[in-house]
């Protein structure tokens, strides 16, 4: 067996903090996204927990609707706005289920921030090209506000953003927001037959649509998160604009319920997504084991 | 010079820790089966008969259920409940070294980086007092993972059996030796450790064939028996993979954690319906890759103890030894060619 470097170990005794409790949020805004996706913003009921709050984009909670269960999500706000922070779900389960009932007042609660982040202090100073697929939109979307926040501080802006049909978009209100800003090219694409009689984007499927977008990777890092077909479609793309492993990243979404690395079923081999993750690198992804 | 005490002794403390309000716990029969459980006198104790109990003494420091908080739901409103911290000693007589080894192990799981006060209390409150091994059965394979009969590991108090009803004791931490003080006898007696039971695998030759087997074509193979029962890792000393679930009615319940397994189909199922260990074989692969290679590089110990309650209780026959015995066979056959 072969032994790696041991981290060290010491018990820290925290008797009264119990890791599992979360913060009781309130409801502030309910937004009903697409037929089955909906945004919630939500707010610390208490002062002090929400001074003391910080997290950094890419990182995840995990949301609870008492009664019916946890389920973790990716804070798609972005980190410099104070008032609240923001989720967005599509119904499909029994704790999506209930969350898809509450309305503005209602309390929910939180853990977190936990995992990693996208390494935003890194990508300073790069060109960002940010490409996402149906529900996937919301944790890029968290990147594009903090990097639109701070324009100054990153270079030209490249979203790509496809969907199966038009209904399907997310965060639409949003996509001509960003379209605004200097520097920053939004095209949108539906998959074949999705288009409705006004629809002005891109027909076609996620990984055509990057390729004929003529999208120059110098000086580039590439953010890609979507259904695993879209992702295993679109990367041979990158590389052959000219993007290397190390520029291109993503987030990976395992099943996860504790979110601190004890529960042991979002492994991908060796790497504890809730942990080491849910951020990865395509260099650090083709180390791993197909365990995803 | 070792120190001693009879058993009559031992039974007369568990009566009298258990009169004290402790909770006191070890292997009793139920229905016949020797099985770890509470006490609720020493008369239950059994100090013989077979190897070894066929669950683990997991549950005293990490119960199958375990309420983590209260919930109250009110309109607008909801109300959360801390569990009263556990208060009461705990006891664990006559466990296994390969059981005692748990604490250890587990203690990495539960504080790296966060740390989980439930788990940490329970630890702190419970004294483990072991009885070192004379007999092994088919399924036993500690010597294999680098321990053996009498590994000291996670006890903190050793007993050796010696003729006619004395033990001889060895108090290796303090919270072991104030349970014993004033108790026991110097004695010129000293125990005879044996070798334990035959090595069954080469651990070196497993951990060659992880470095690279994980799509190798033995795993289908191997896993085609298993029912998914999940067996194994319930009655595991290590494995401790656990689900979060509200339980309630009516507005109020409690949000709790229970025992989960790694073999059931539904343990990384994702929300949108992708799996990524939708196979039997992948999820046998999983069990094997975290107790000899994952957690091996994250904390520098096995995640086994070599108990063999994982085969001793699999309806088919798989667990932990078959396999790596298979896999320790399979590299030896590959170096003779």
């Amino acid at each position: 067996m072969r032994k790696s470097a041991r981290p060290p170990f010491t018990i820290k005794t925290t008797m009264n903090a119990n890791i599992y409790l979360p913060d009781l949020m309130e409801v502030v805004q309910v937004r009903q996204q697409t037929a089955d996706v909906k945004s919630v913003r939500i707010r610390f009921r208490d002062e002090e927990r929400a001074r003391a709050f910080s997290f950094r984009v890419g990182q995840f909670g995990i949301f609870s609707a008492f009664g019916a269960g946890e389920s973790p999500f990716n804070l798609c706000s972005s980190s410099n706005w104070q008032d609240f922070i923001e989720f967005c779900f599509r119904r499909t389960g029994r704790v999506t289920e209930a969350l898809w009932n509450i309305d503005e007042g209602d309390i929910v609660g939180f853990r977190g921030p936990y995992g990693n982040a996208y390494p935003m202090d890194k990508w300073r100073g790069k060109n960002l090209i940010f490409i996402g697929g149906g529900i996937a939109m919301p944790p890029i979307r968290c990147a594009i506000w903090y990097a639109l926040e701070n324009r100054d501080q990153y270079g030209q802006i490249t979203i790509v953003y496809g969907s199966r049909k038009v209904g399907d978009l997310v965060f639409q209100n949003e996509l001509d927001r960003w379209a605004e800003y200097d520097n920053v090219r939004v095209v949108t694409c539906v998959d074949p037959g999705g288009e409705t009689p006004d629809w002005k984007g891109e027909i076609g499927f996620v990984p055509t649509v990057v390729q004929q977008a003529d999208i120059s990777a110098e000086n580039a890092i590439a953010l890609v998160i979507g259904p695993p077909i879209m992702i295993q479609f679109t990367l041979p793309v990158l590389s052959k604009i000219g993007l290397g492993d190390s520029d291109i990243y993503t987030s990976l979404e395992n099943r996860m319920k504790c979110g601190v690395g004890k529960c042991g079923r979002c492994n991908c081999g060796p790497a504890y997504v809730c942990k080491e993750g849910p951020v990865f690198t395509l260099e650090q992804i083709k180390r791993l084991p197909k365990d995803f | 010079m070792s120190e001693i005490l009879s058993s009559a002794t031992l039974r007369r403390l568990v009566d009298q820790w258990i009169t004290e309000g402790r909770h006191v716990a070890g292997p009793r029969l139920v229905n016949d089966r020797l099985l770890y459980g509470w006490l609720e006198s020493a008369g239950q104790l059994t100090l013989d008969g077979e190897t070894r109990p066929r669950n683990s003494i997991k549950d005293f420091l990490f119960p199958r259920h375990e309420k983590l908080y209260g919930y109250k739901l009110g309109r607008k409103r909801v109300e959360l409940t801390e569990v009263a911290p556990l208060v009461d000693e705990q006891i664990v007589i006559a466990a296994r070294p390969c059981d005692a080894a748990l604490g250890p192990i587990l203690d990495r799981v539960f504080n790296w980086d966060y740390s989980d006060a439930t788990y940490n209390r329970r630890r702190e409150l419970t004294t483990i007092v072991t009885l070192a091994c004379q007999s092994f059965d088919a399924q036993c394979f500690c010597t294999s993972v680098g321990s053996g009969p009498d590994d000291p590991r996670g006890s903190d108090v050793m007993l050796h059996a010696l003729d006619e009803g004395i033990l001889e004791i060895r108090c290796l931490t303090e919270k072991g030796r104030r349970l014993f003080a004033g108790q026991t006898e110097p004695s010129a007696l000293k125990a005879q450790v044996g070798a334990g039971p035959e090595i069954r695998f080469d651990l070196g030759k497993v951990g060659e064939f992880l470095e690279g087997g994980f799509e190798d074509a033995q795993w289908p193979e191997m896993a085609r028996r298993c029912l998914g029962c999940g067996v194994c890792a319930y009655t595991c000393p290590t494995c401790h993979c656990f689900d979060i679930v509200d339980e309630g009615a009516g507005g109020q319940g409690v949000r709790a954690r229970n025992w989960d397994a790694c073999q059931f189909g539904m343990f990384t199922l994702h929300a949108a319906g992708h799996n990524p260990r939708s196979q039997q074989a992948q999820r046998q692969r999983q069990r094997i890759y975290h107790k000899f290679r994952i957690y091996p590089q994250k904390f520098g110990t096995l995640l086994c103890t070599g108990c063999g309650n994982c085969t001793r209780n699999c309806p088919v026959g798989l667990g932990v030894q078959p396999v790596l015995s298979a896999i320790s066979r399979k590299m030896q056959s590959n170096d003779e060619l």
